[in-house]
């Protein structure tokens, strides 16, 4: 089995991509792991890339 | 632990800085060089009236405050920094383990009594604890010189700078919260960097096209295979907001270290760099 999955590079890419995305669909599975931004505390400024909309809309009307 | 062991790990560690010092180190002192330039430059414009007024201004901004208490704010002139740093530290993952089968020097390493393992950890450990110092070096330079430019116009032109020592101590605390963003940053994309250096390893040609492309096939073979997109609501959620590659306070550090997701993702890094440290003897 060592021999199979290191006989050549592709062999060993794939075994490892495979264990990659095994462990990640099993922990998102047991967990219903979404996909969430952390949100961390930060008082001194606020930039959140998943609302860019809201952030430049919200510099505009401060401009205004 | 063996003193041969850790003799060959720090040379080992002392290889990766020299091979990288424009990464590690030109990088942030021309950074520190133009930031102070262009703040000098700025500067030139004011009329001395106005300067002497924000003299005494920072002289008293932060009073009552403690140097941990005043820290934070000086994280914004750490920014630039930072944003060069993780950019560096994906130039230096792409290249980590290419670079040397394609000048062929890997023969050479190989030869030597290092194990792969150790080759890849010291690179790893490299990255995320031996870089930021050089970054934070650059940022304390720039500091430093900032306040006595700052002392010499404050002394020259009659004004109270004593008020500047106590800031002086708060940028200086400040240098612990960059290393701890910088490391936390490192530890939180950890399988960012372990699929760099696995396609690194990998790559006969254009390692960046390989870990692009097959970041592409996995997700879209997760979806087709099992229905489910685990992969892009990962990377998502280590992606979306720049607040999590920033600690803005002490109290954050063991909080943002030790967590559930931090620690599952050093797991998940770790599987690749595993692959990685395999890949290592295909040399060709």
């Amino acid at each position: 089995m060592k021999n199979r999955i290191l006989r050549n590079r592709y062999s060993l890419l794939l075994v490892t991509l495979t264990i990659y995305m095994a462990v990640m669909v099993v922990e998102g599975a047991a967990t219903g792991r979404k996909a969430q931004v952390m949100d961390f505390e930060n008082p001194f400024f606020d930039l959140n890339l998943n609302n860019i909309d809201g952030f430049i809309e919200r510099n505009i009307e401060v401009e205004y | 632990m063996d003193k041969f062991v850790l003799l060959q790990f720090y040379a080992l560690v002392k290889r990766e800085v020299l091979e990288n010092r424009n990464l590690f180190v030109a990088a942030p002192a021309v950074l520190a060089l133009l930031m102070l330039v262009a703040a000098i430059w700025v500067v030139s414009f004011l009329p001395d009236d106005r300067l002497v007024s924000f003299v005494e201004y920072l002289g008293v901004l932060f009073d009552g405050l403690s140097p941990t208490e005043m820290a934070p704010f000086f994280m914004v002139v750490a920014i630039p920094f930072l944003i060069v740093f993780y950019v560096c530290c994906l130039a230096y993952s792409l290249n980590a383990l290419y670079q040397d089968r394609r000048d062929m020097s890997i023969y050479f390493w190989q030869s030597m009594p290092v194990s792969n393992l150790k080759t890849v950890l010291s690179k790893v450990f490299t990255l995320a604890l031996v870089a930021p110092l050089f970054y934070i070096a650059s940022i304390f330079v720039f500091y430093l010189f900032a306040m006595i430019g700052l002392i010499i116009f404050g002394v020259t032109n009659d004004v109270d700078v004593a008020g500047l020592g106590w800031m002086f101590l708060a940028s200086v605390a400040s240098l612990f919260l960059v290393y701890f963003s910088a490391l936390s940053a490192t530890l939180w994309l950890f399988p960012t960097l372990g699929w760099l250096l696995l396609f690194s390893a990998f790559a006969r040609k254009t390692p960046l096209l390989w870990a692009v492309g097959a970041f592409i096939l996995v997700g879209f073979l997760e979806g087709f295979v099992f229905g489910t997109q685990y992969l892009g609501n990962f990377i998502q959620s280590r992606t979306g907001n720049f607040n999590q590659y920033l600690i803005m306070s002490f109290g954050d550090v063991f909080d943002r270290l030790f967590n559930y997701d931090m620690l599952f993702g050093v797991f998940m890094g770790s599987i690749l760099i595993a692959g990685a440290v395999l890949m290592r003897r295909f040399t060709d």
